[in-house]
């Protein structure tokens, strides 16, 4: 699948952009602050309806403006056109001119994997963060997973929120844990499944780009070791003193582990770094192989962090692409631009809100 | 900065106040109706004051009505072991469209909604327990939505109804998930309704 146009409204800094692009490698260049980065959070923005930087639609809204418009069309198994507008007081989203009425409806319409600096708190960051990583991919290739894991926050907000009550209902209670421990079971289930099928991704995306010896390893650590009910009601005492719901999917964590030993604790920067890459590879893969497609990459500075045979690590993966009709996008400046991998690259350049398709095909060698 | 008059701004802001009408609807319907014949313009508002002082909830089952108890519950060729119990008294009118249906309503008034403050107390069960002992139930039939706190609310019933002799029964199949019954078209009741589910055990 690929992005075919772009088109920005008062997006950050771009107060209108209309840009084609074709399938493949673009790599997006220029001086800090002119923009690059901003071009991926759009396109991930369509894609799932959040920012990657983790900040709500005001931000993005160019500053003294209205709102934003963020759209294009997407090309895979047929032509989608994606219209999103947001402002403070009215927020539509269309999908081919109709407007979206489920989320479910309208998530998978442009799939996208983002590298960024950020990704190190998959690492280094709380089981929240990881959480997230699975529960994206879960909702990206299990049909229903997304509505489940909604209706399981809810069993969990509700049953926290009688948790809070001076003297809550024994019945009551009851009738939230059944809900939460039916809709969790589902959930640990997913979860379950999916590990297998992804770690040795991982593991094999590490490898390629660490020309280590330490071997990835990924284990699911669930909360709920065998039986969701028994536990539940064993943890009804510390439940009282927290008033939480202190067992359950949404406290479950994934184990990164170097050589057996917790990656978080005891890898190096480097070696945190490079695992935090595997993880998005193993995704990128995951999907590609779910949906017979690859999904839009969009690379942001991590690749001026790595040597140059660290990089390499990434061959594969846009190899993939190309032969997929995927499309890459890569951020760089002049200074870090990976010249090794830029064989059948589009060049553009990114200056204070435009973008300039600089119609050069280059091998390596500065221009 | 309106350029209208304040008599505009505040019926538009008295529509706005009704469900699904928008702010520009409102506006639509505002300045309509102060361009209208005042005639027809009366006698929508005696329309509307009439419809409210005539229609109450029925004293038995909850339903909006003129008389209560309402026509449902006084009309002896209904079926009195059957007993529906819904959310909210339009419901009521969900089911009956679909036609299928031949016994009697119990609104519940909403369901328990812990994040919301809603609890047992808030809701009309004490008045379908009474119901029970009273009226020869066989079976009540729970059509609440099939969001987290819809079927939470069944659970908890299904447990607190229980007696000897009565059957509790949970229509979900067919029901797109998370909405109320005002979403389901009327094929998809009326299979709900044949696809009950027997709740006890
Ligand atoms: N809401 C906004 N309205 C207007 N301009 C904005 C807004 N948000 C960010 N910007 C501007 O966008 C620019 C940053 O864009 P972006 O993060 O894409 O830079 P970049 O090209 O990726 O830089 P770097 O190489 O440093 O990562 C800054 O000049 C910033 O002031
Ligand atoms: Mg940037
Ligand atoms: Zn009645």
């Amino acid at each position: 699948m690929h992005l075919a146009h772009l088109r920005l409204r008062d997006f950050r800094n771009y107060p209108r952009l209309d840009v084609d692009f074709a399938p493949g490698f673009h790599l997006l260049l220029g001086d800090n602050a002119q923009g690059k980065t901003n071009i991926l959070e759009a396109i991930y923005l369509m894609a799932t309806l959040r920012s990657f930087r983790g900040v709500g639609g005001a931000q993005m809204i160019r500053h003294g403006q209205k709102g934003y418009f963020a759209g294009g069309k997407v090309v895979g198994q047929g032509e989608h056109e994606i219209k999103m507008y947001w402002s403070a007081r009215e927020r539509n989203l269309s999908l081919d001119g109709r407007p979206v009425k489920k989320l479910t409806d309208y998530l998978g319409t442009l799939r996208t994997v983002v590298f960024c600096t950020e990704d190190l708190q998959l690492v280094k960051g709380t089981g929240r963060v990881r959480r997230r990583f699975l529960d994206l991919l879960l909702s990206q290739t299990r049909p229903g997973y997304l509505p489940l894991l909604q209706r399981y926050m809810q069993a969990v907000r509700s049953r926290n929120a009688l948790l809070r009550q001076r003297a809550p209902d024994p019945a009551l209670l009851d009738s939230f844990s059944e809900q939460l421990i039916k809709l969790g079971n589902e959930l640990i289930q997913a979860r379950r499944e999916l590990i297998p099928k992804l770690s040795p991704l991982a593991r094999l995306a590490y490898r390629r780009i660490s020309h280590d010896a330490e071997e990835l390893r990924m284990e699911y650590q669930p909360t709920v070791k065998s039986d969701f009910t028994v536990e539940l009601a064993q943890s009804r005492a510390r439940e009282q003193s927290y008033r939480l719901t202190l067992v359950g999917p949404h406290r479950d964590d994934l184990l990164l582990l170097l050589n057996e030993k917790s990656a978080a604790q005891f890898g190096s920067e480097g070696q945190k770094r490079t695992l935090a890459i595997a993880l998005k590879m193993a995704q990128a893969e995951y999907l590609t192989g779910i949906h017979g497609s690859a999904p839009v990459l969009l690379i942001d500075d991590v690749m001026g962090e790595l040597d140059a045979k660290r990089r390499a690590g990434f061959l594969p993966l846009l190899e993939r692409t190309r032969e997929t009709s995927g499309q890459v996008f890569m951020t760089a400046t002049e200074a870090n631009w990976p010249r090794e991998l830029g064989r059948e690259l589009q060049r553009w350049e990114v200056n204070a809100g435009t973008l300039q398709h600089a119609r050069v095909s280059v091998s390596g060698g500065r221009p | 900065m309106s350029a209208l008059p304040n008599a505009i701004t505040d019926l538009i802001s008295a529509l706005n106040r009704l469900p699904g009408v928008g702010p520009r609807s409102a506006e639509r319907i505002a300045l309509h109706l102060v361009q209208t014949d005042s005639t027809a313009v009366k006698q929508l508002a005696d329309a509307i004051l009439l419809a409210r002082e005539r229609i109450q909830f029925c004293a038995t089952c909850g339903a909006l009505t003129e008389e209560s108890p309402c026509p449902i519950c006084a009309d002896s060729r209904r079926d009195g072991s059957l007993l529906c119990l819904v959310e909210r008294a339009v419901d009521i009118l969900s089911i009956e469209r679909s036609g299928t249906f031949r016994g009697k309503f119990h609104v519940l008034g909403g369901k328990i909604s812990p994040l919301d403050g809603i609890e047992p107390e808030d809701l009309r069960i004490a008045e379908l327990e009474k119901r029970l002992t009273q009226e020869p139930v066989k079976e009540v039939i729970i059509a609440l939505s099939t969001d987290v706190e819809g079927d939470a609310t069944s659970a908890y019933l299904a447990k607190r109804l229980a007696r000897r002799g009565l059957k509790i029964s949970r229509i979900a199949y067919g029901l797109p998930a998370g909405s109320g019954l005002e979403y389901a078209d009327e094929l998809t009741l009326s299979r709900a309704l044949e696809g009950r589910r027997e709740m006890n055990q």
